[in-house]
């Protein structure tokens, strides 16, 4: 790995493994994800590294969720962390918590969560359009939706489990 | 305006707007109730959405791969611009509280001039009408700055008896003698009216703050001078008072441009000395040459002019497209004939210039050409190419030449 690469890694990693676990639930698919977009940055470098490595990333995901669906593989949602444990009941309500997202977040559109997680990770509009291929004008449209069926999922979610217990 | 859509309303909640867009916006809430309403909503759908995001916190490390480093600037999520109608509006009003201690002030230094003006005129009054008392030095300036022009001629001139006016006026010419008399010997005694002055003012001072301490009323300037003229008016007249009131004003006149003069070079001294004289600009860049300039092209021809020059069809370098056909003297191309003009055809390849001579041959003309070199003999036209980019290059397009 070049330099520009090296230091393309230590500056995006992070923030890339979790942006992919926020869309996947899953760390270790998310780490792996990560990897090999990295390994295709090496084959291709990017000019435009950031929005580059989070669209090639997003692709990545998607096809990987076609694949599992081929495969009758289904998502794992509810995996617990690998934090230190704070107590049962505070993991339990996090877990919880962490579902109830998780399933709220499955509610939204393709291209609406993927601009809510790529905004959760600083990217600005014009990033976030670079990213997906939208127009700088469309993004704030695109999170206005998704802010909203992401909370009222999520408040729905809640108050159904409310309901039934 | 129309209402403003969702989206803006993320987008000005995100910082990602123009500021003439935000302003338009904030005039836009400002007026309409169910826009700013849903503004409120908004915010509450953003802060939430933020929140529950950020609720899917990312694994803390990895089993699988290298421990986790710290936390880099570059991958903490930014802190979104606040909105501008979130923090308080600046006040631009001055504080009142300031604005009346700034007027008590003026008044008090306003009492303060007057007060040390009318003690000072009082002090040089007295050191006028009473010649034992040491006087003030003043300036040779304006002791020997010409005396208006009298208001009245004398009784020699008009050879009428004498008027009141003329003897009231007398006596302040008489009172100005003294101060013009004393002016040649404090000149000589080195001109140095500053210091005298400096002293003047320390007694206006002295009697200014004396009057302040007291706290007594202060009369006016006029009721002062009355005053005086009545306390004095056994010995001198009112023309008297006059002169010596215009004596005190000059001395503070000069004393004022002392001080000015001693400010300024003060606040001069400190200054690095004046810089030497820059040297004249540089010679203004010459024009850029032209192409033929460069060329050494003293006319431009065109392609049947060329033919008909050499009598033959013009050569050129094959897939380059010529700048321009045109004649250069002979005796600047090597092996021509200088007598002739040369065909010249000028190519510019990545802004270098490539130049490709062509002379028919006379009988008995002989270029000079030799194996390898540039330039060759092709039938009876003399060839030689040349130009700015390496003899590699240039043999190269050699080959290229029809």
């Amino acid at each position: 790995m070049t330099a520009d690469l090296t230091q393309l890694f230590e500056l995006y990693y992070e923030s890339l493994v979790r942006m992919l676990y926020r869309r996947t639930g899953d760390r270790d698919r998310a780490e792996d994800l990560a990897q090999e977009t990295f390994a295709r940055a090496v084959a291709a470098p990017p000019n435009n590294p950031r929005p580059w490595l989070f669209a090639v990333a997003l692709n990545l995901v998607r096809e990987d969720g076609r694949r599992a669906l081929r495969q009758g593989r289904r998502l794992e949602l509810l995996r617990s962390d690998d934090r230190p444990p704070q107590g049962p009941e505070a993991d339990l309500e996090r877990n919880e918590r962490s579902a109830a997202v998780r399933s709220a977040l499955a509610t939204l559109g393709e291209r609406d969560r993927e601009a809510l997680l790529l905004k959760a990770e600083g990217f600005n509009y014009e990033e976030i359009a670079a990213t997906l291929g939208l127009s700088k004008g469309a993004v704030g449209t695109t999170l206005a939706r998704a802010r909203r069926r992401l909370v009222e999922a999520y408040r729905s979610e809640a108050r159904g489990k409310h309901v039934a217990s | 305006m129309s209402h403003l859509d969702e989206g803006t309303l993320h987008a000005l909640l995100d910082g990602e707007l123009e500021l003439s867009e935000v302003k338009e916006i904030q005039i836009h809430l400002g007026i309409c109730a169910a826009c700013d309403s849903r503004l409120q909503d908004v915010k509450q759908f953003l802060a939430e959405a933020d929140r529950l995001v950020g609720a899917l916190e990312a694994p803390a490390g990895s089993s699988r791969t290298r421990p986790e480093p710290e936390p880099r600037p570059a991958d903490t999520i930014p802190p979104r611009n606040p909105p501008p109608w979130e923090s308080a509006p600046e006040l631009l009003l001055p504080d009142p509280l300031e604005k009346t201690d700034r007027r008590i002030a003026s008044r008090v230094f306003k009492w303060a001039a007057v007060i040390l003006v009318v003690f000072g005129a009082e002090r040089l009054i007295q050191g006028a009408l009473q010649p034992d008392k040491p006087r003030l030095e003043l300036s040779s300036r304006d002791l020997t700055r010409p005396a208006p022009p009298p208001a009245v001629v004398s009784q020699q001139e008009t050879g009428r008896p004498e008027s009141a006016v003329t003897r009231q006026v007398r006596p302040a010419q008489a009172a100005r003698a003294p101060l013009a008399k004393a002016a040649p010997e404090r000149k000589a005694a080195g001109d140095q009216p500053a210091p005298a002055a400096a002293a003047a003012l320390d007694e206006l001072d002295t009697a200014g703050a004396a009057a302040k301490d007291s706290e007594v009323a202060v009369p006016d300037t006029q009721t002062l001078a009355t005053g005086r003229a009545d306390s004095g008016a056994e010995q001198n007249t009112e023309s008297q008072d006059l002169a010596t009131r215009m004596a005190a004003a000059a001395a503070l006149e000069e004393l004022d441009r002392e001080r000015l003069r001693s400010r300024a070079n003060a606040a001069t001294a400190s200054l690095p000395p004046p810089r030497a004289e820059l040297p004249p600009a540089a010679e203004p860049a010459p024009a850029p040459r032209t192409l033929e300039q460069r060329a050494q092209v003293y006319l431009r021809i065109g392609l049947d002019e060329a033919v008909t020059q050499l009598g033959r069809p013009v050569h050129v370098i094959e897939a380059l497209s010529p700048e321009f056909i045109g004649l250069t003297p002979g005796r600047l191309v090597p092996g021509a004939d200088p007598n002739r003009p040369v065909v010249r055809v000028v190519y510019l390849e990545r802004g270098r210039m490539i130049m490709l001579d062509q002379q028919r041959l006379r009988t008995g003309q002989a270029p000079g050409a030799a194996a390898g070199s540039l330039r060759w003999t092709q039938g009876d036209v003399m060839l030689y190419l040349h130009g700015e980019p390496s003899a590699d290059v240039l043999r190269n397009l050699q080959r290229r030449v029809r």
